[in-house]
C-alpha cells in the first residue's frame, strides 16, 4: 500500500513542479506511458486478487518501462523502430485489456 | 483417412497450440511475481518488513510517480511548442506591422518636408507656379486632404466563412477595383481604401482571402472614401456600371453595401509616388531607327542641354514630384480629366522634360 502512496504523492509533485524530460528521452516517452499503464492495471488487478506486492509492483513497473524504452531504442538503432514500438504496444495493449477484464469482473461481477 | 488427417490431435499436443503466442499473452497478463510473492508470504517465507525497506519502496513509488507525470505533462508539449511559435508569429507580425506604420509616418513627414522644400525653392513670386504644384499633389495623392465626399462600405456576406473558400459571397478585388474606377468617372478628386489611398499607379488585387491595397493587405469591412461633391458622386455612381455590380452584389450575393455621404472626410497622403519608365537600348533598336550621331538628338527635347546628354539617364531619375509639377494641367476635377491626368502622368514619364515649364528646383532633384 505504501506503494501506492508513494506514487499518488510522486505524481501529484509533479504536476506542481512540472519537471522537464530530457530531449534524448523523448522518443521513449510514448511506449514508457504505455508500459507504466500495464504495471498500473495488473498492479490494481493484483490488488483485487489479494495478492498484492509493493515490490513486486513497483519492480514490474520500472522494468517494463525500461525493457519497452530499451526495444524502443533498439529498434531505432536497427531502423525498424516503429515495427517494434507496434510490437510493443500490441503486447502490453493485450496485457492491458486482459487484466482491466478481469478488474471488471471483480468490480462488477460480470 | 490417414493419420494426417486426422481431425483429433495427436496426444501431448494441445488444440490451439498455433496460438501459444497468443495464449501466452493473454493468460500470463498478470505479473507472476505476485502470485509468487503471495505464495511466499503464505508460507511464511517472505522477507521480513523492514522499515528500511519501506523507506525505499516509498522514495522509489514517489520517483516513479514523478517520472509518469513529467512523462505524461511532456506528451502534451508538441501542442505547447506550436501554440509558442504561434504566438511568435503573432508578435513578429504585429512588430513589423508597427514598423511599417513607423516608415509610414516618415514617409508622411518626409513628404510634407519636401513639399515645403519646393514651395520654399519656388519662392513667394510665383503663386500660381505653387499652387498648382500643390495641387499636383494632391492630385498625385501625395499629400492628406480633408473634404466632403462619399464613403461606399462594403461588407462580406454574414455567412461568409473565412475558411471555406466561398469566394461569391466575400468582397473581392475586383467588386473593389470597379467601385474605385466609378468614383473616379463620377468625378472623385481622391479616393482612400481602409485609410490607404489610392493614387495613379495603386494596384487592387487579391492575395488569398486577402485584398491587396499597394501591396498592403487589408480587411473587410471595406470602407472606399472619395472626396468630391458627394451629390454628384453619388448619381454618377448609381448610373456607372459601378452601381449596377453593387446592387448584384447586395442582392445576389448578400454583401453588405453601405453608401453614405459625409461632410467631412480626410483622407491620408500615399507620400512620394515613383514613376518606373522603360527604354530601348540603343543596339536593340533596327539600324535604319537608331539615331545617328549627327542628327538632332532628340526632337521633344530642344531645351534639355543643361540636364544632360541624350542617352537620357540622368533626366530620367526625376522623382514623380517634379513630374507632377511639369504637367501643364493639373486642374483635375472631373472623370474624363481624371483619366487624361493619368495618362498626363505617364506621358509625362515616358517624355523627356522640356524646358518650358521647367520649375526652378527641378534640375537639382
Amino acid at each position: 500500500m505504501i506503494a501506492v502512496i508513494g506514487l499518488v504523492v510522486g505524481v501529484v509533485a509533479g504536476l506542481v513542479l512540472q519537471p522537464t524530460v530530457p530531449a534524448e528521452l523523448q522518443p521513449y516517452l510514448p511506449i514508457a506511458v504505455v508500459a507504466a499503464l500495464d504495471a498500473i492495471f495488473g498492479g490494481v488487478r493484483a490488488m483485487l486478487d489479494g495478492i498484492f506486492d509493493d515490490r513486486v509492483f513497483l519492480i514490474s513497473f520500472l522494468s517494463n518501462v525500461i525493457v519497452a524504452a530499451l526495444i524502443v531504442f533498439l529498434g531505432d538503432q536497427l531502423g525498424v523502430g516503429s515495427q517494434l514500438s507496434t510490437a510493443v504496444v500490441v503486447v502490453l495493449g493485450i496485457r492491458i485489456f486482459s487484466n482491466a477484464a478481469s478488474i471488471r469482473r471483480h468490480l462488477f461481477k460480470a | 483417412m490417414t493419420t494426417r488427417h486426422s481431425t483429433t490431435p495427436p496426444a501431448g499436443r494441445r488444440p490451439d497450440a498455433s496460438m501459444t503466442l497468443l495464449n501466452e499473452v493473454y493468460s500470463s497478463s498478470l505479473d507472476e511475481g505476485y502470485a509468487l510473492a503471495a505464495a511466499r508470504r503464505a508460507a511464511g517465507t517472505g522477507p521480513r518488513q523492514y522499515t528500511a525497506r519501506r523507506a525505499v519502496v516509498l522514495v522509489v513509488a514517489v520517483g516513479v510517480g514523478l517520472a509518469s507525470s513529467a512523462a505524461a505533462i511532456a506528451l502534451h508539449q508538441p501542442t505547447a511548442a506550436a501554440q509558442e511559435a504561434r504566438e511568435l508569429l503573432e508578435k513578429s507580425i504585429v512588430e513589423r506591422n508597427e514598423e511599417a506604420a513607423a516608415l509610414q509616418e516618415e514617409v508622411t513627414a518626409l513628404s510634407a518636408q519636401l513639399a515645403a522644400l519646393q514651395a520654399a525653392l519656388v519662392g513667394s513670386g510665383s503663386t500660381a507656379l505653387r499652387e498648382a504644384a500643390a495641387e499636383g499633389a494632391v492630385e498625385a495623392g501625395q499629400l492628406p486632404v480633408t473634404g466632403p465626399g462619399l464613403r461606399v462600405e462594403l461588407a462580406d456576406a454574414p455567412a461568409a466563412d473565412p475558411d471555406a473558400g466561398d469566394d461569391d459571397a466575400r468582397v473581392q478585388d475586383v467588386d473593389l477595383q470597379i467601385v474605385v474606377n466609378g468614383l473616379w468617372s463620377s468625378g472623385a478628386e481622391a479616393i482612400a481604401i481602409n485609410g490607404q489611398r489610392v493614387t495613379s499607379t495603386t494596384a487592387i488585387r487579391s492575395a488569398g482571402s486577402a485584398v491587396l491595397v499597394d501591396l498592403v493587405p487589408l480587411s473587410g469591412p471595406y470602407r472606399v472614401e472619395a472626396l468630391g461633391n458627394p451629390v454628384d458622386l453619388q448619381t454618377g455612381l448609381a448610373r456607372d456600371t459601378a452601381g449596377q455590380l453593387l446592387t448584384a452584389l447586395r442582392t445576389t450575393y448578400g454583401i453588405g453595401v453601405d453608401i453614405s455621404r459625409q461632410d467631412s472626410l480626410s483622407l491620408p497622403g500615399a507620400g512620394q509616388v515613383t514613376l518606373r519608365y522603360a527604354v530601348v537600348p540603343e543596339d536593340a533598336l533596327p539600324q535604319e531607327l537608331r539615331p545617328t550621331p549627327a542628327a538632332e538628338p532628340s526632337t521633344d527635347a530642344p531645351a534639355g542641354d543643361d540636364v544632360g546628354s541624350d542617352d537620357g539617364t540622368s533626366e530620367f531619375s526625376l522623382d514623380a514630384s517634379a513630374r507632377v509639377g511639369d504637367a501643364p494641367v493639373v486642374a483635375v476635377s472631373s472623370g474624363e480629366a481624371r483619366v487624361a491626368g493619368s495618362a498626363q502622368h505617364a506621358a509625362a514619364a515616358a517624355r523627356k522634360p522640356s524646358g518650358d515649364v521647367r520649375e526652378p528646383g527641378e534640375g537639382r532633384s
